[in-house]
């Protein structure tokens, strides 16, 4: 314990450089830290409003436009399917809904309001009126409704391809976030439209699904391909490839922007360290001249690294989670432009274990230097 | 009385493409209770003599036993933990930890080994060893607030915190005045006489080695007088004139 006991003296003796040396550590740290929750929380809310509110892995037939049986075998597949959260079969069907003089073409997707809203989580976007689709329910997009001034209550006639038409009650407006899905789509229960079209109970034309891992519908999407032969799979990433592209460049620049730091702070650790061990030289030579052995004096230097780095850790952990808070509060805020980060513990436990592993490593060289430091040459520099 | 420091053809040769003999085939032996003083120019091998007896340096060739070891069988590790347990040094700079109080300087030779004494009794000891050498007021302070001579009264009770079998000194007095001078060697007189321990000073100046039992003296690398001073001689010393 005696090489720990001359560390502290060593870091307690030289303050100001410790505090350097700490702070050095707990900025690199926080920097990690923060950017690296920033970058995290910033794909999250990317995702979340680019591919929250829309399917992950789609089942259509292999004939476009066409509807398909949706079998309890079909079903079962989708349903044992353990990635999968939300299910939503549905009929498509294209519509020209008249108001006034106007002639409006509009995809009404006519489903269970459960499923429909597991994918596109309308009752939380909606922005007038209420969510909700049964009987001649329908719920149309903010765009639609300010195009052509209809609201909550209005009735709208939708035109079918074969001539006849179907009257609808406007239920509730919808805001996606996205104009064409706002202008052009609409929601309905299949019992709206089903048997209009002349659909058996089990035909549909698509079934959708939501997935945990949005990153996994590539995999889930084959193994249906596999067990569903007779259905088109589809999966948003093969369907999205630039938005995956620009997801995994930003993936790659948190992963390079987490490696520059880390050899930042090494750097700064390292030579700040290789500083102290030059200046205690004469104290090392002296505890050697008096029987402390290589490995012990090696220790010295060891501990230091060890305390300073663990001292730097969480002091840079404790700034991470204040700047992250008072980014969240500012995001908080109305009309902030910003989003929420969250502080992701991976990164807490990473950058600790980062910060901790740096600083041991960083006091190699002053380990070595000292176990090969001859009393000999202190004794006799004076 | 028993032989504490036995060298024979103790030879150092420092370099390897222009070789300088420090040590040219000295012959030293040093009984136990000895208070002796190596005398010599700078250069003539005199302290290189004291770092090879205080197992700071190793002899190019020639044997070195010490208290009844052959040190040159010794490993690196092993040599370190013979310096702490039989030998003090006193150095011409003192050589203290700054980052140390008076007291726990005097403690550190005893951490280093591991404390052997209890912890209460190191400290009973070292507060012992700080009023027998006055520094019982500063025992608190830090090296670098003393004096020169307090100084190296700190350095002299660091070196006999572990009862050691022989103290080695370089120069102790070299940076110190008269008056300083006197007391420190009144002090290693008065060890020596109350815990008979042994005593090898180097030294350049003769007045000082005269206040020693035996004179060696060095010139060349080698043994150019070996004498007993009869006049203060108090211990069993075994004078050898080569």
């Amino acid at each position: 314990m005696l090489s720990l006991r001359v560390a502290l003296r060593f870091i307690a003796k030289s303050r100001f450089q410790s505090l350097l040396i700490v702070f050095g550590i707990a900025v690199g740290i926080a920097v990690q830290v923060f950017v690296g929750s920033l970058i995290t929380s910033l794909q999250a809310s990317l995702l979340d409003s680019t591919v929250g509110s829309s399917p992950h892995v789609i089942l259509e037939p292999i004939e476009k436009g066409g509807a398909f049986a949706y079998t309890e075998d079909v079903r079962s597949i989708v349903r044992d399917t353990p990635a999968v959260v939300a299910i939503s079969p549905q009929i498509v069907v294209p519509v020209l809904a008249t108001k006034g003089e106007a002639a409006v073409p509009l995809i009404v997707r006519a489903g269970e309001f459960a499923g429909l809203d597991g994918i596109y989580k309308l009752s939380q976007r909606t922005v007038e009126g209420e969510a909700r689709t049964g009987g001649d329910g329908i719920v149309i997009g903010k765009d639609f409704a300010e195009a052509y001034s209809v609201a909550v209550g209005d009735t709208l006639p939708l035109a079918l391809a074969d001539g006849t038409s179907v009257e609808a009650r406007v239920s509730g407006i919808f805001d996606l976030g996205v104009q064409a899905v706002n202008e052009g789509t609409a929601f309905a229960d299949s019992s709206l439209l089903a048997a209009r079209l002349g659909l058996a109970p089990d035909e549909v034309n698509v079934v959708e699904t939501q997935i945990d891992d949005v990153f996994s519908s590539s995999a889930v999407a084959d193994e249906w391909r596999a067990a569903l032969p007779q259905l088109e799979v589809g999966d948003w990433q093969e369907r999205n490839a630039e938005l995956l592209t620009a997801l995994q460049s930003q993936g790659t620049s948190s992963v390079m922007i987490q490696v520059f730091v880390v050899i930042a702070v090494m750097l700064g650790i390292a030579s700040t360290l290789a500083i102290s061990a030059v200046q205690k030289t004469r104290q090392i030579g002296i505890l050697k001249a008096l029987g402390m052995s290589d490995s012990s004096t090696g220790l010295v230097f060891l501990y230091q690294a060890g305390i300073l780095g663990f001292a730097g850790t969480l002091l840079g952990l404790g700034l991470a989670a204040g700047l992250i808070a008072l980014f969240s509060s500012l995001a908080a805020g109305p009309d902030s432009g910003l989003f929420p980060i969250k502080l992701q513990p991976s990164f807490v436990t990473l950058s600790a274990g980062v910060g901790i592993s740096i600083a041991l490593l960083s006091a190699v060289i002053p380990y070595r230097n000292t176990a090969r430091l001859d009393p000999i040459e202190v004794i006799q520099g004076g | 009385m028993g032989d504490v420091i036995v060298g024979q053809g103790l030879t150092k040769v420092y370099g390897t493409t222009h070789k300088t003999h420090a040590l040219k085939g000295v012959d030293l032996n040093v009984q136990k209770q000895e208070f002796l003083s190596i005398i010599g120019q700078s250069g003539s091998g005199k302290s290189t003599l004291l770092n090879l007896l205080g197992l700071l340096d190793r002899p190019t060739e020639g044997s070195l036993e010490l208290v009844g070891t052959d040190v040159g069988r010794l490993s690196k590790r092993e040599r370190a933990a013979f310096r702490n347990e039989h030998l003090g040094f006193v150095f011409q700079f003192h050589h203290l930890l700054p980052e140390f109080s008076v007291r726990e300087n005097l403690l550190m030779p005893g951490w280093i080994g591991g404390q052997r004494a209890s912890l209460g009794a190191a400290r009973a000891r070292a507060d012992e060893m700080l009023e027998l050498l006055d520094l019982g007021d500063v025992k608190d302070k830090r090296s670098n607030d003393l004096s020169g001579g307090q100084k190296q009264r700190v350095a002299i009770g660091r070196s006999l915190m572990n009862s050691p079998d022989i103290v080695l000194a370089d120069e102790p007095t070299g940076n110190l005045d008269t008056k300083n001078t006197e007391q420190v060697y009144s002090l290693f007189r008065r060890v020596h006489e109350e815990w008979g321990t042994t005593f090898v000073i180097v030294t350049h100046d003769r007045s000082i080695a005269e206040q020693t039992d035996r004179i060696v003296e060095v010139r060349d690398g080698r043994i150019e007088q070996d004498v007993r001073n009869e006049h203060l001689a108090t211990s069993g010393s075994r004078p050898r004139t080569p």
